[in-house]
């Protein structure tokens, strides 16, 4: 499946010390740093008054990074945009270095005293119903990649196959 | 072979629309191999919908320099618009109206293309931010298969169609005005008469005349509905108003005439286009809506050509074909009619029952209003909401003028579990159309013309009032905030009872984002009168200014007396008085607070930006006399409440021509304090150089004094109000031309 509009959410194992809008200036100073290698890092967008929606938003052209809230699980998420040269595994595992950038800054900042994320389960959202429509088929076109980007160990189950939501992939890494 | 979109619709679009979009995707194609030209391309994605964002000239303040954005391609969609930088898609929602496949649709879209968010807008449209360019025409597709066009939703055309949400089922209106505003979106979708604009055209329809109903007033053509009675028999027809629209001076729309007959409205609508593509202005973009083509030619002498252009016109069989199913034109309910009787309530339910559920005139049915913040709503609520609908409303939704969306034909006794499910998805909080439900448009978050935050002020407002919403008096509840970035208006803020814009002041060597307040504008008999600037008041102090008027409000109106009649019986310069201390910007180095905007921890200011002594110099001089200029722009507004006209358009001329002259003196320190000589080395030295104009409003506000100066004296109530307004704008673009005067000083 040669899919590149590939999301990826890696979830926080703890509560951060402030509220979602304290977001905002850490996105601004990773725009005056831009310090997301292959990455334009363009805007910031607060969507905290959305329930359970993208949180903030950071718009880069290659992609965009939210501190979402969907299911009312805060974690990190990337959404790739711009076609990339791998495709499969390759580009899983490319979506998952840039989203684990990310993180990396953010458990790095100091204004979230010790925000931290899960590193052994994520979310693999496909963001493209015509390649990838939420069925079945679907998800085993899909299993091979990512058994060889997660490994054969990994625990694959789909999220709500047949509903109108993304095909989405809950991974967990063992 | 990939699939496509365009393949797997194929079957499920209209093949006009098809042909349509096609043509635009070669259009695309065309202007990536450098074989159409970009201002063209420019005007044909924006009949498209596709509109440009913030920042899309490659260029972005980060808060501590300017940097330069990069992108993979030099290619540009405009002039000063690249290619590849993230763009906003207007979608056209005829009257609000959507159903639920439609819902799911817009929700798998913002999902796929934009960041996950649709935002409703101040016209019933849905807009998305952070799209690329060449992802339209999927978009387009997809939206083609539910029934939906972006097609001149943006552009030099007749824009969505608006209605007001309750229409069909509202207790005051003559008659459902829903066949009729469907029929002419249709109808003047693409007409060719309608493709000659020298700018936007905006029709709006109302069921009833007292209610806020369609803003018919703010409209370059409005209808509402009226019946007469002719030898025994109920006629339908239209109370139709022309050249009305807010913008940087709102105009109120003029009778055209008290009863246009229902078989008469297309015709006369095709026969208004006509006439607008014909004679409306299209080099000067600032003076070429229709409402300064009536203002010029005067009502009378519009009204003549168009019906002179009507007798003109060739049969055309879709004018009257529709009318003959407008009696079977209504919706159909989902479920019996029911009534809330001793039902066990959930918690909350009284309170929302009250402000976000209107009872239909249909007994046993209620509209139940869907309050959104900032007009936001996610994918997923999107699609929750679209199986909500279902669930109790069926295909009746409206998206509405104050950014909310309201479900009709609800069966009463299915509130309170259509309540939890609201409640569920974080869509079930109360106060549709009170002080809390603000309106915003979308500011300087992505739009280019944004001056100060507008998104960000309303969310502080929003949760400050939703904080103690509890205990607010019910005359403040009633009110309502509406926000714009800045003086175009698009977030109506000209119609409410608090109304604020956007604009700026330089302080020191910073800019500080300020907001001017508007008080008295009136959203009740469809936006019967436009509110006028009081005073500007940084951005940080704005949330005071609610209190203290409210405050104030509460404590001293007299019994019954509404917002609009306590502005004008307190009195302007007693309200000024109140906020004047409000005004005052500290040093940055007390208050840093003050130099950047709500939401944004970026310093508003240019940071690298200093005044040599020269420039200082002139800057202080300039800063006294715009200070007198302020002065006198507020004394017009004085005078025009007391109702002296012959004052108000003196005061006001002399406040621009004093602006100007502040102008002038910074080149010509000794110029002569004379009317022609001012307005002319102004001309001179500014207006014909280009060197002082705003990046997009061009050199519009100069023209203001002008025409004031050629046509003056203004003797009638319409014209001194708009000088005031023109005045005030005029005066506000000086302080920016000082700005840029400085800044060249410097270099």
């Amino acid at each position: 499946m040669d899919l590149y509009r590939l999301g990826i959410k890696l979830f926080a194992a703890n509560s951060p010390s402030l509220q979602t809008k304290g977001f905002v200036p850490i996105f601004h100073s990773w725009i005056q740093r831009q310090c997301v290698a292959g990455h334009q890092l363009i805007d910031v967008h607060d969507y905290s008054h959305i329930h359970q929606g993208p949180g903030v938003l950071l718009v880069a052209h290659e992609g965009n990074f939210s501190t979402d809230m969907e299911d009312g699980r805060l974690g990190l998420a990337y959404f790739r945009k711009l076609p990339i040269k791998e495709t499969g595994a390759s580009a899983l595992r490319a979506a998952l270095k840039t989203v684990s950038e990310g993180v990396a800054l953010l458990e790095a900042e100091s204004s979230l005293s010790g925000l931290r994320f899960l590193k052994d389960e994520l979310l693999v959202i496909s963001n493209d119903r015509l390649l990838a429509p939420n069925d079945t088929r679907s998800f085993q076109e899909l299993k091979p990649a990512l058994v060889a980007a997660f490994g054969e160990g990994a625990e694959l189950v789909q999220v709500n196959p047949g509903t109108k939501q993304r095909l989405t992939v809950h991974v967990r890494l063992r | 072979m990939t699939p496509t979109w365009e393949e797997k619709l194929a079957d499920r679009i209209d093949p006009q629309l098809a042909a349509e979009i096609d043509q635009f995707e070669t259009e695309i194609t065309l202007r990536k191999q450098g074989k159409l030209d970009e201002k063209v391309f420019a005007e044909t994605r924006l009949r498209r919908g596709c509109y440009g964002q913030r920042y899309d000239n490659g260029h972005r303040h980060d808060g501590i320099r300017s940097q330069e954005l990069h992108y993979t391609t030099e290619l540009t969609k405009g002039p000063d618009t690249l290619w590849d930088a993230p763009g906003m898609q207007r979608i056209k929602i005829p009257f609000g109206g959507l159903n639920p496949a439609q819902m799911d649709a817009l929700a798998d879209l913002a999902e796929e293309y934009a960041d996950g968010v649709l935002h409703v807008t101040t016209r019933q449209d849905i807009q998305y931010h952070f799209i690329h360019i060449e992802d339209t025409p999927a978009i387009m597709r997809r939206l083609a298969a539910v029934g939906i066009t972006t097609r001149e939703a943006c552009g030099n055309s007749i824009r969505n169609v608006t209605a007001c949400p309750l229409a069909g089922v509202c207790n005051t209106e003559s008659f459902d005005v829903i066949p009729y505003a469907r029929a002419t979106a249709r109808f003047m979708l693409g007409h060719p008469d309608a493709q000659g604009f020298g700018r936007k055209f905006k029709i709006a329809f109302s069921g009833c005349r007292q209610e806020a109903c369609g803003l018919v007033n703010l409209h370059d053509l409005g209808a509402i509905a009226v019946t007469r009675t002719e030898g025994g028999k109920v006629r339908r027809g239209f109370e139709v108003y022309v050249g009305g629209g807010l913008g940087a001076v709102p105009h109120d729309a003029k009778l055209f005439d008290a009863f246009i007959p229902e078989e008469e409205l297309l015709p006369l609508t095709q026969a208004i286009a006509r006439v607008f593509a014909r004679l409306g202005e299209k080099k000067q973009r600032d003076r070429a809506r229709l409402k300064f083509l009536i203002a010029k030619l005067g009502v009378e002498e519009f009204r003549r050509l168009v019906l002179e252009e009507r007798q003109t016109l060739h049969q055309d069989p879709r004018w009257t074909e529709y009318l003959g199913g407008v009696s079977e034109d209504v919706e159909k309910p989902l479920k019996p009619p029911t009534f809330l009787n001793g039902q066990k309530r959930p918690e909350g339910f009284d309170g929302w029952y009250a402000t976000n559920v209107y009872r239909q005139k249909q007994a046993g049915y209620v509209v139940a209003s869907v309050t959104l913040p900032l007009g936001d709503l996610s994918s997923w609520q999107m699609r929750e909401l679209a199986g909500i609908a279902r669930r109790f409303s069926g295909d009746s939704i409206r998206t509405t003028v104050e950014q909310n969306i309201v479900l009709r034909w609800v069966s009463e006794t299915d509130l309170p579990d259509l309540y939890r499910d609201l409640v569920r998805i974080g869509l079930g909080a109360p106060g549709a159309g009170t002080i809390v439900d603000i309106t915003a448009c979308p500011g300087t978050d992505t739009c280019k013309l944004g001056i100060s935050s507008s998104r960000g002020l309303a969310g502080e407002l929003r949760t400050r009032l939703a904080a103690k919403s509890f205990n607010l008096d019910q005359a403040v509840k009633d009110l309502r905030i509406k926000i714009s970035g800045c003086f175009n208006s698009c977030g109506q803020h000209h119609i409410s009872d608090l109304g604020f814009y956007g604009t700026t002041l330089t302080i020191g060597n910073r800019k500080v984002p300020h907001f001017q307040v508007v008080l008295g504008g009136k959203w009740q008999d469809n936006a019967g009168a436009y509110g006028l600037p009081l005073v500007r008041v940084p951005s940080r102090r704005i949330p005071d200014v609610v209190d203290r008027i409210t405050d104030r409000y509460v404590r001293d109106r007299k019994a019954d007396e509404n917002f609009q009649e306590f502005v004008k019986r307190v009195g302007k310069k007693e309200l000024r008085g109140m906020l004047e201390d409000l005004t005052r910007v500290p040093p940055y180095e007390v208050d840093p607070s003050y130099y950047s905007d709500w939401g944004d921890p970026r310093e508003y200011t240019i940071g690298d930006m200093g005044v040599g002594e020269c420039a200082g110099e002139v800057v202080s001089v300039a800063q006294f006399a715009l200070t007198s200029a302020d002065r006198l722009v507020f004394e017009a507004q004085l005078h025009l409440e007391s109702g002296d006209y012959v004052k108000t358009d003196e005061t006001a001329y002399r406040a621009m021509l004093q602006a100007a002259l502040s102008l002038v003196r910074a080149e010509w320190p000794e110029a002569p304090d004379e009317a022609n000589s001012a307005t002319e080395e102004f001309r001179k030295r500014f207006f014909d150089t280009n060197l002082w104009g705003d990046r997009y409003a061009g050199n519009k506000f100069a023209q203001y004094l002008f025409v004031r100066h050629a046509s003056g004296p203004y003797r009638n109530h319409d014209q001194a109000r708009r000088l005031v307004e023109e005045a005030q704008l005029f005066v506000e673009a000086v302080y920016r031309g000082h700005d840029i005067l400085s800044e060249r000083v410097q270099r």
